[in-house]
């Protein structure tokens, strides 16, 4: 995790990374869509991961076969939100107003992992950059920015469409 | 769901047609082709309880609404460019203007807005079945020509540019 802005919340650092996985975890198992993929939260050596595994309803193009990009979206968007909620210090639900996905490289049948870096978490927003790779880490597939809105709290079930 | 106009169309607008109907996540999430006309894409895609982004609300998950563009920008790219040939996404850019009501289908309308030997560049608008409200905007530039086996429609990955 690395942060720039002076509102930034406190960032847990490494030694914290098994509470984070934990905290990570619940968050993500309260998505629908998250649990549908089978996302889960992972210990990496750099911190916490997020891991896609690998089915044929993932499929993309079934001739190669890759994964459909789409995939790759929901991977990046859903660890972004994940990362951006978990910074928060009330854990609002942040609400992801827009994503950019470059697709660096073919991706492959296989199990996929997503990395979080929250560029900046601020008061009512929070910008997080994504990296995916598949063998190597040192080899993205993918990498994303995901903008999100954090509502403010009196606000937060009322008005979903106050902006 | 009529298909009323496939069989006018090229052949290579109706193997990716085909093709996209295909593709299993697709399948899984349960997108249809509406109607391919004069190069404009429509796709459809009913939600389900699994897609949602929360337990307690019905508001469907921002990211499929993004897969619903990648296939619909990537069948725009043969609907452009009357020809087959492997694409892959180089990039794609969501703006999510409103929440998607889960009871609500989705729309997605693709065009190709402008065709090089090399690069499509594709807008998606993704709207509420009901009252057409815009729920999302879509950019995408695409490769054409990528290094492929045989046809790679709809939006598929490939080793890079």
């Amino acid at each position: 995790m690395s942060t720039t802005g002076d509102s930034a919340q406190p960032i847990s650092g490494p030694t914290e990374s098994g509470k984070e996985s934990a905290d990570w975890q619940a968050l993500l198992e309260r998505i629908p869509y998250a649990r549908h993929l089978g996302l889960e939260v992972q210990r990496g050596d750099a911190g916490v991961l997020v891991h896609l595994p690998c089915c044929e309803a993932l499929i993309g193009n079934f001739m190669l076969p890759a994964l459909h990009g789409g995939v790759l979206g929901a991977l990046i968007e859903l660890t972004a939100r994940v990362a951006a909620q978990s910074q928060d210090a009330e854990t609002r639900c942040p609400r992801i107003l827009d994503s950019h996905i470059n697709y660096l490289r073919s991706a492959k049948a296989r199990s996929t992992f997503a990395r979080a870096d929250v560029v900046r978490q601020g008061r009512r927003t929070s910008l997080v950059q994504v990296t995916c790779w598949q063998g190597e880490k040192s080899k993205p597939i993918a990498s994303g920015q995901v903008q999100l809105l954090l509502p403010a709290m009196v606000a937060q079930q009322e008005d979903r469409h106050g902006h | 769901m009529t298909k009323p106009n496939r069989a006018q169309h090229s052949n290579a607008v109706t193997t990716a047609w085909q093709f996209t109907e295909q593709v299993p996540h697709g399948r899984e999430l349960g997108m249809q082709v509406v109607s391919v006309d004069q190069g404009q894409v429509c796709m459809r895609l009913t939600p389900q309880s699994w897609m949602f982004a929360q337990e307690d609300t019905k508001e469907i998950c921002t990211s499929v609404l993004y897969s619903l563009a990648d296939s619909a920008g990537g069948l725009a790219v043969f609907a452009g460019a009357l020809e087959l040939m492997p694409i892959a996404t180089l990039d794609l850019r969501m703006d999510y203007l409103r929440p998607a009501s889960g009871d609500q289908a989705l729309l997605a309308v693709a065009t190709c807005r402008h065709l090089t030997d090399e690069v499509a560049f594709i807008h998606c608008d993704i709207l509420s079945e009901g009252n057409r409200e815009l729920l999302a905007t879509a950019n995408a530039t695409f490769m054409r020509n990528t290094q492929g086996q045989q046809f790679q429609a709809g939006g598929r990955k490939k080793e890079g540019a």
